[in-house]
């Protein structure tokens, strides 16, 4: 009887990389450069993570101007805030590998716009901003974004005036960095909760900007699969 | 060199924190202007490309750390002062529009890729 349902398979394709990751990773468990528990424990770790802790330190930003300050000059302390602590959060007590103990928040002001990308690679503010999305890790984006900002903004449907200054910031060290945007209009009176909910990932990253009611972010084509299953 | 001297080095303490005191005095402050030199790399950098002889002003001292070039190399002996510094867009790509010269790109890089301009 069990043979006649056939499940759905849960993914279309696994990709060349995470076939090559599930290699790469069974290699260094065999050869004891970790354990298949350190691997776990460090996954578990990685499930933790989302916009949500970043939203929240900009929320209790914008209502408090000495935890603003704060934010701004110590990235690292202001982070302890809202539960992240980018040196003792994560297994190693270090910080992870690739995400260091150096957040800085980039203030936006009416005349001041940063967005962030990582053109070498794809550095992103994981601690406290969880995974970085798709096309954040595209040659598509970060190849055009440091040249043409202007356009690659308008086509994530933000259009800024001339006399604002737009600032790439370009992650290429040990900082990561999130955006500090311009408390929209319409928000007075609002909780931190509710100042929360319409800070999402890509105002985080400056690719958007804050709007009362807009709670998710856009969506995204996806990239079909390659060599999808059953093919 | 044993393979945890990062791990007995940098854990509960963090990493740029771990070298914090180890690049003597900063060569460069805020508000300077520097250019960046155009050395010849092997190997490895974390210096874009498209940074290279452009002038910039610095807005930011942030931490003391080996530069990747040497870190990626597991030469952790020597640190740096690293800087964050403000180019404006026409300094790096001369065809940027006019209309936007206000725009600008910001980076960190360390001491030696940096020099008075």
């Amino acid at each position: 009887m069990a043979e006649k349902h056939k499940p759905a398979p849960m993914v279309d394709e696994v990709s060349y990389f995470e076939a090559l990751e599930v290699a790469v990773r069974e290699l260094c468990i065999e050869k004891g450069l970790f354990t298949a528990d350190d691997h776990r424990r460090w996954t578990e770790y990685m499930h933790t993570l989302s916009p949500i802790p970043a939203a929240r330190l900009v929320a209790k930003a914008w209502l408090d101007p000495e935890f603003k300050k704060l934010a701004v000059e110590d990235g690292v302390k202001a982070s302890l805030e809202v539960g992240i602590d980018w040196i003792n959060s994560m297994p190693t007590h270090f910080g992870t590998p690739s995400d260091y103990c150096s957040l800085r928040v980039m203030e936006d002001t009416p005349k001041l716009k940063h967005v962030v990308v990582c053109t070498l690679c794809s550095c992103y503010p994981r601690p406290i901003l969880g995974q970085s999305p798709e096309w954040y890790r595209t040659p598509n984006y970060r190849r055009r974004i440091v040249r043409w900002p202007r356009q690659v903004l308008s086509e994530f449907g933000l259009q800024l005036p001339e006399d604002v200054e737009i600032r790439v910031v370009d992650s290429n060290q040990k900082s990561r960095f999130i955006v500090l945007p311009v408390r929209p209009e319409g928000t007075e009176g609002w909780t931190e909760d509710q100042l929360t909910e319409i800070v999402t990932r890509d105002c985080l990253i400056g690719v958007a900007v804050p709007k009362p009611g807009k709670t998710q972010n856009d969506i995204r084509p996806i990239a079909r699969a390659a060599n999808p299953y059953g093919h | 060199m044993s393979k945890s001297h990062h791990a007995d080095m940098a854990t509960g303490i963090g990493d740029p924190q771990c070298f914090k005191g180890k690049a003597g005095k900063a060569k460069f402050k805020v508000g300077d202007r520097v250019r960046v030199r155009d050395l010849q790399e092997v190997f490895y950098t974390r210096c874009q490309d498209y940074t290279r002889g452009a002038l910039a002003t610095v807005t930011e001292v942030v931490y003391e750390s080996p530069p990747p070039e040497d870190e990626a190399w597991d030469n952790t002996d020597r640190s740096e002062w690293f800087y964050s510094v403000v180019f404006d867009m026409k300094e790096l790509w001369p065809e940027y529009p006019d209309v936007y010269a206000k725009d600008t790109v910001e980076t960190e890089l360390p001491e030696f890729w940096l020099e008075k301009a």
